[in-house]
């Protein structure tokens, strides 16, 4: 008998932290107001008596609240980092999820009862590197990266039993897509000299220009044209692996397309091969977007439980509707090369 | 909620003074409510302005460092959507960013501006101010 998976939410303020718990989240992803985590925008995000009530709300209704400081802590700054862990310890955050070893290091000998998952951002693709950072730090779970088949996360999931490494893996279930080389994506940096890395935000909004002409939207990043939509095309977030380049002539998506990832095809898969929890993507979107994303991965996942699992097509449209780009992908999960 | 054409017809020949003057005050009124903690030292200085789409209307908003006030000209920031998708935002029936990637919400100017608005406008609890109005007034703006 599968194990239900866990539902692992997005939040960038007390109203999404909210709507997650109120339309069936497991868990709630938060971050602080500065660069320590990897959504570190213009008014977003929490301060400490903000997380004192997520964290109220959340436990009082059995829901768990994670705090996110999965950006790289700056060389002469680490003081920034350690003290964001003190802090979520502190507030009574129920896990932090961290990339920097360092960090993780610091955590583990400072607040040893703290719960420590393993970021996506800190790119750990297979057991060995897993089992490391549980041998080596106590980490409990992993995110895993956005690159891995199906059969590459059930090998991870039976490599860790197999050798009685006790860390639960957490994939992503829903949100925008981007080139994912996560936690060492150079793209934002090459760009505005920032990233998401260390300064926890790709494609930073002070770099970022809109302009509108008789219907058409061009997109700029720090003067660089990424992309011209037509008034009839959707538009996407202004990052470089999304743009439209000319390359030898003609102009098209180098790098890729904007795409979001929907997995409620391959939910039953998910939980067979024992993924413990699903994230959803999104700590920038609003509190709608938490309420439609939460309860339809909430309805989906109970019915997947059960026998008969269909995708109903309420549930895509409703995903659909908030989505991000053109079309919505099964990301690298199904991936019939090798 | 779609207002009438003749509605939006009287209101592209109105001046924009006063509508911005009473945004302006309404905001006074509701800040020590909604944002008791929010110093709004990001707006102080600057201007924003809120644009209804397919009519040539709008509000200039600034801040003077203690009030809202009403303002002119095209504003630091700019946002411009139908009368409805700024209701269904305002109720959270949609996201912003939905409505960006669908065209139907723009946005020109500093956009870092724009994105601080927008997420203030996300954290805010509106049940603060709601429940200080009459029930019946209140329901009808509750989902």
């Amino acid at each position: 008998m599968a194990v239900l998976p866990k539902l692992v939410c997005p939040a960038g303020s007390l109203p999404a932290l909210k709507s997650a718990v109120d339309h069936g989240a497991d868990a709630v992803y938060i971050g602080f107001r500065n660069a320590t985590n990897a959504r570190n925008f213009a008014g977003l995000n929490f301060n400490d008596a903000q997380v004192r009530e997520g964290v109220r709300y959340a436990q009082q209704r059995g829901r768990e609240l994670l705090v996110a400081i999965n950006t790289y802590a700056r060389a002469g700054e680490t003081a920034i980092w350690r003290s964001a862990v003190d802090r979520a310890a502190e507030l009574g955050a129920d896990a932090v999820i961290l990339a920097d070893i360092g960090l993780m290091e610091y955590a583990h000998r400072t607040h040893p009862n703290l719960r420590l998952h393993l970021s996506v951002q800190g790119s750990a693709t297979n057991a060995a590197a897993i089992t490391m950072a549980h041998e080596c730090f106590g980490v409990r779970r992993a995110v895993l990266p956005r690159v891995l088949t199906l059969p590459q996360v059930s090998h991870v999931i039976q490599s860790l039993r197999q050798a009685d490494v006790p860390v639960e893996i957490e994939v992503f279930g829903f949100g925008s897509l981007c080139v994912m080389a996560e936690g060492r994506c150079l793209l934002s940096s090459y760009a505005t000299g920032e990233a998401p890395n260390v300064h926890g935000v790709c494609s930073p909004a002070s770099f970022v220009r809109w302009e509108n002409e008789r219907g058409t939207t061009r997109a700029r990043l720090n003067g660089i044209l990424i992309d011209s939509f037509a008034p009839d095309e959707p538009a996407g977030y202004p990052t470089l692996c999304k743009g439209r380049f000319k390359v030898e002539g003609a102009t098209y998506y180098a790098l890729e397309e904007p795409t979001s990832l929907n997995t409620l095809a391959i939910l039953p898969e998910l939980m067979k091969v024992g993924v413990a929890a699903i994230k959803v993507e999104g700590r920038q979107r609003s509190p709608a977007y938490v309420s439609a994303v939460t309860a339809t991965l909430r309805a989906a996942l109970d019915a997947a439980a059960g026998p008969g699992y269909s995708v109903k097509s309420a549930w895509t449209s409703a995903l659909e509707r908030v989505s991000e780009g053109h079309q919505q992908t099964l990301g690298a999960y199904s991936r019939p090369w090798r | 909620m779609i207002p009438p054409r003749a509605l939006l017809a009287l209101l592209e020949q109105l001046p924009e003074a006063p509508p911005a003057q009473v945004t302006a005050s309404a905001l006074n009124i509701a800040r020590p409510i909604l944002w008791p903690d929010e110093s709004f030292d990001w707006l102080t200085g600057r201007t924003l302005r809120l644009e209804v789409l397919q009519l040539n209307v709008g509000v200039t908003l600034a801040h003077d460092g203690r009030r809202f006030i009403a303002s002119s000209g095209p504003g630091d920031v700019r946002f411009a959507a139908t009368i409805a998708d700024y209701w269904v935002m305002a109720r959270r029936m949609e996201d912003p960013d939905t409505l960006f990637f669908q065209r139907r919400l723009r946005i020109e100017g500093d956009t870092e501006l724009g994105l601080q608005l927008k997420n203030l406008l996300d954290a805010t609890d509106w049940e603060l101010l709601l429940n200080r109005l009459p029930e019946p007034v209140a329901n009808h703006f509750r989902q």
